[in-house]
């Protein structure tokens, strides 16, 4: 395989891990379009510890998306008093207010011969940890994968535990689920925080990768791809956003390159199309278990 | 800055703030009859925009540009009446009716597709707008001292999007159509019950939107003097940042709240300068979701 | 056990519950019953925890829970049903149960870290005994919405169950079941009884309150007009009016 190739693993991986920091909070019924908004927190945090701080990537990616999960968690307490579609417009509006943030924000020193950091609207440039530790392109592309890997599977552990059952209990009937005990403020909050680490990770990954971030990069269009896997692969389980990513960043983008710009234009289409016809996207609830039926097994109540 | 400088910040905002009115109003309106949003309305209304300069480039006979500034303003309101006519097709029309996330998700995409075909139909270039306006005002500027006047440009904006919300409210109120309107507003069941149908009341609605939206995206073609799909983005955040302030659903929050929205923006732009002006505005709307999240007209709702 | 004093809720205008007072005793079958719009749903709501009342207290075991959010109410072991069943429909019928385990006991009692993230052992097993107990344990691996509606209020009586609850609140819970049904359901509150769960029964079918309660109060206008045995109620003159016309008007809240 060539750069090329390792270099859009690398993409489907990251891709993966944003669906999923939006597949948590989708669980709880809440649409959270300021994903993108964490992404660019994790990013720049953690390439700041890198690049000038010195860290190694695994203490920054984590720091990266610990203070991203801060902010989730001080955006999800607000969210409790408002739901459905005006969470939607305070969450764009709380993603593009981060964007902005970054936009302005200028912070940098000389390291060596050159001065290095975020420089407002110019971006954050040479985010060299893995050139300069010698990392080649499928030394990145398995990393990316070892963290999307270690996320994956634990959500779909805890989308099989109870915690998991709780999550979409309140995305189903927030009356029933306060009914039958459940705190909505403590599950709401913990599934935004979940979301906002999650979604840090990818940042922190993603600045390094590209070694070049600028707060172009964290626009409404990866707020609205972050959502969108996980909504047009369904929410019955994960596999539906790693199907989700992969479709459309291999085939839809990448397969259809050679249509030139068209394929913008169909992700749109695509879009509408799979609303149109699988409404709960492509893996419903429904779907899964009629698959499951067919293939002879996992029952929930045999585990 | 002096006192008159915030004066002619306040004075100026709030004239550009009647086209966040007129794209509120079209939120709100949407939301009103179906109680979802339709993220992709201020992209419509550009894509109206879009469209009367491709009549006026058919219909063009030599002069500068082929059609006379009104019939700009009305090529657009049609044509953007019509895309907002597909969009409720596309996304609303068979998309299930509980489940909000796929007619908000379907919006979404058809934001990004008329996005792209904007930008494909201009190569990605702004394209320019023309200044329709001077044709209507003879004098650009109504002076008053040294240091304040007001845009003859900007206030003929201001003056039409006042006699489109009056036409509006005509409409709602004053006939059957209006009638039918309100009544799927209110009670949607009631209304199927009195045979009224849901969906053409669904569709027109889309439609009036799309018209004003129409409007809209021509009046800031002529007061920008270009059109880009730049624009898309900002205005639809815009948009629903007046329709939460003025409360869900509130036509005269809309008006209001899109007026104090475009007068607060430009004394931020004044103090802060363009790349802080939009963090201002967000702020805005979060001590509005902290401190009375049904915006100033809405109703409240708390615990269902 | 559960003391209402001077309750009111009014919605705008309209007083929904005016100045309600009752008590329910320990180990009995209260009825709440009355005319549609007469505020027995509004109530239920209130001890529930999902309306904030107007005015009045609420008083649970000798706490007060007047302003108690639903799931707090849960933990002080109060556990309800719905009028119109809202169960988790895309969930299976056994996740409905696991999910709803959520009493203070339970969350106190065993490894926190088994009780979100595995399948206890333990939980399993109260889960096939509420199963068994409300004829639902060949549909456990059903959706929830798929189920017939007979079978969907059984569940949702089983759901509020699951918290092991000192007292139910149960909102019309024979609603449009046929004899047959409402007899299992009879014969499934008195074991409840016999259990020591104390029962608050909000209901239209007369034939299961007339024979499974033991004590009735009757609001009208979200105002009690009378309170007593089954029989006593039966005879009483305002009930009879309430019923046979000038109870007309309002909404069912």
């Amino acid at each position: 395989m060539d750069d090329f190739t390792w270099g859009l693993v690398q993409i489907v991986g990251v891709h993966t891990i944003l669906g999923l920091s939006a597949y948590v909070i989708l669980l709880t019924g809440q649409v959270s379009m300021a994903q993108a908004g964490f992404v660019a927190i994790g990013a720049y945090v953690a390439g700041m510890l890198t690049v000038l701080a010195e860290w190694h990537i695994i203490p920054a990616m984590v720091t990266g998306g610990l203070a991203a999960s801060v902010l989730a968690c001080i955006v999800g307490f607000p969210a409790l008093r408002i739901r459905g579609l005006m969470l939607v417009v305070a969450t764009i509006a709380f993603g593009e207010f981060v964007r902005l943030f970054w936009f302005n924000f200028d912070y940098r020193i000389a390291k060596g011969d050159i001065v290095v950091g975020p420089e407002g609207g110019e971006g954050f440039k040479q985010i060299r940890f893995f050139p300069e530790n010698g990392w080649t392109t499928q030394d990145v592309a398995a990393f990316v994968w070892v963290v999307a890997a270690i996320i994956l599977a634990t959500l779909w552990w805890m989308d099989r535990s109870r915690a998991g059952k709780v999550l979409r209990a309140v995305g189903e009937d927030e009356m029933a689920a306060q009914s039958v005990g459940i705190n909505l403020t403590v599950v709401k909050v913990a599934a935004f925080t979940a979301g906002g680490f999650i979604a840090g990770i990818a940042g922190a990954i993603y600045a390094h990768y590209t070694t070049h971030i600028e707060h172009l990069n964290f626009d409404i269009l990866m707020a609205t791809f972050a959502i969108a896997y996980p909504i047009l692969g369904g929410l019955a389980n994960v596999w539906g956003t790693l199907f989700a990513a992969f479709f459309i960043q291999v085939i839809v983008i990448e397969v259809l390159r050679d249509l030139g710009d068209v394929r913008n234009l169909m992700f749109g289409a695509l879009i509408i199309l799979v609303m149109n016809f699988l409404p709960h996207g492509l893996f419903s609830a429904k779907v899964v278990r009629k698959l499951k039926e067919w293939m002879g097994i996992g029952k929930m109540s045999d585990a | 800055m002096e006192f008159v400088d915030y004066l002619q910040a306040v004075t100026d905002g709030v004239m550009q703030g009647a086209y966040y009115a007129l794209i509120g109003i079209g939120f709100t309106l949407i939301f009103g009859v179906m109680n979802k949003i339709n993220l992709a309305y201020a992209a419509a209304a550009f894509g109206g925009a879009y469209a009367s300069l491709g009549v006026a480039a058919l219909m063009n006979t030599g002069g500068d540009f082929g059609l006379p500034p009104l019939l700009m303003f009305l090529a657009s309101a049609v044509a953007a009446g019509l895309f907002a006519w597909v969009v409720y097709t596309i996304c609303f029309r068979f998309t299930p009716d509980h489940y909000e996330l796929a007619t908000l998700m379907a919006t979404v995409g058809a934001f990004f597709l008329i996005e792209e075909i904007a930008v494909h139909a201009t190569d990605g270039e702004p394209m320019d707008f023309p200044e329709v306006l001077h044709g209507i005002v003879e004098d650009p500027m109504i002076e008053f001292s040294d240091a304040f006047a007001i845009r003859g440009d900007l206030l003929t904006i201001f003056i039409l999007a006042l006699i489109a919300m009056a036409v509006l409210l005509l409409l709602l109120y004053r006939t059957k159509l209006g009638l039918a309107t309100r009544a799927v507003a209110q009670q949607r069941t009631a209304a199927q019950l009195c045979g009224i149908s849901v969906d053409r009341t669904n569709a027109t609605t889309f439609i009036i939107a799309g018209v004003l939206g129409g409007l809209a995206g021509a009046m800031i073609g002529a007061a920008v003097g270009v059109l880009s799909p730049l624009l898309f983005v900002p205005l639809t955040v815009k948009g629903l940042i007046v329709t939460v302030i003025g409360g869900l659903g509130s036509i005269p929050g809309a008006i209001v709240a899109g007026l104090l929205v475009g007068g607060l923006e430009n004394v931020f732009l004044a103090l802060r300068g363009i790349t802080e002006r939009d963090m201002y505005v967000m702020l805005l709307l979060f001590l509005f979701l902290a401190f009375r999240p049904q915006g100033l007209f809405g109703k409240k709702v708390l615990r269902d | 056990m559960l003391e209402v004093a001077r309750l009111s809720k009014h919605f705008g205008g309209v007083r929904a519950v005016d100045e309600l007072d009752f008590r329910v005793e320990a180990g009995e079958i209260f009825g709440l019953i009355g005319p549609n719009g007469s505020g027995k749903s509004t109530t239920v709501n209130m001890i529930a925890g999902i309306f904030a009342p107007t005015a009045g207290e609420i008083i649970f075991d000798g706490v007060d829970i007047t302003e108690a959010p639903p799931h707090i109410t849960l933990h002080a072991g109060i556990a309800r049903t719905f009028q119109n069943i809202r169960l988790f429909n895309n969930m299976t019928v056994w996740e409905n149960l696991w999910v709803a385990q959520n009493s203070a006991k339970q969350k106190r009692t065993g490894n926190p870290l088994a009780r979100w993230m595995g399948g206890s052992r333990r939980a399993a097993a109260a889960v096939e005994e509420y199963l068994e107990f409300s004829n639902l344990a060949h549909k456990r691996d059903e959706l929830a919405g798929n189920l017939a509606f007979g079978e969907q209020r059984r569940l949702e009586v089983a759901r509020s169950l699951a918290a092991e609850p000192k007292f139910l609140l149960l909102d019309e819970p024979a609603a449009g079941m046929n004899l047959e049904e409402v007899k299992e359901l009879d014969e499934r509150l008195r074991v409840l009884r016999d259990r020591g769960v104390t029962i608050l029964l909000v209901e239209h079918v007369m034939e299961l309150v007339m024979e499974v309660t033991d004590r009735i109060a009757v609001l009208n206008f979200g105002r009690k007009i009378a309170e007593g045995t089954p029989s006593e109620v039966q005879k009483n003159q305002a009930v009879m009016d309430a019923y046979l016309g000038a109870g007309e008007g309002g909404s069912d809240a």
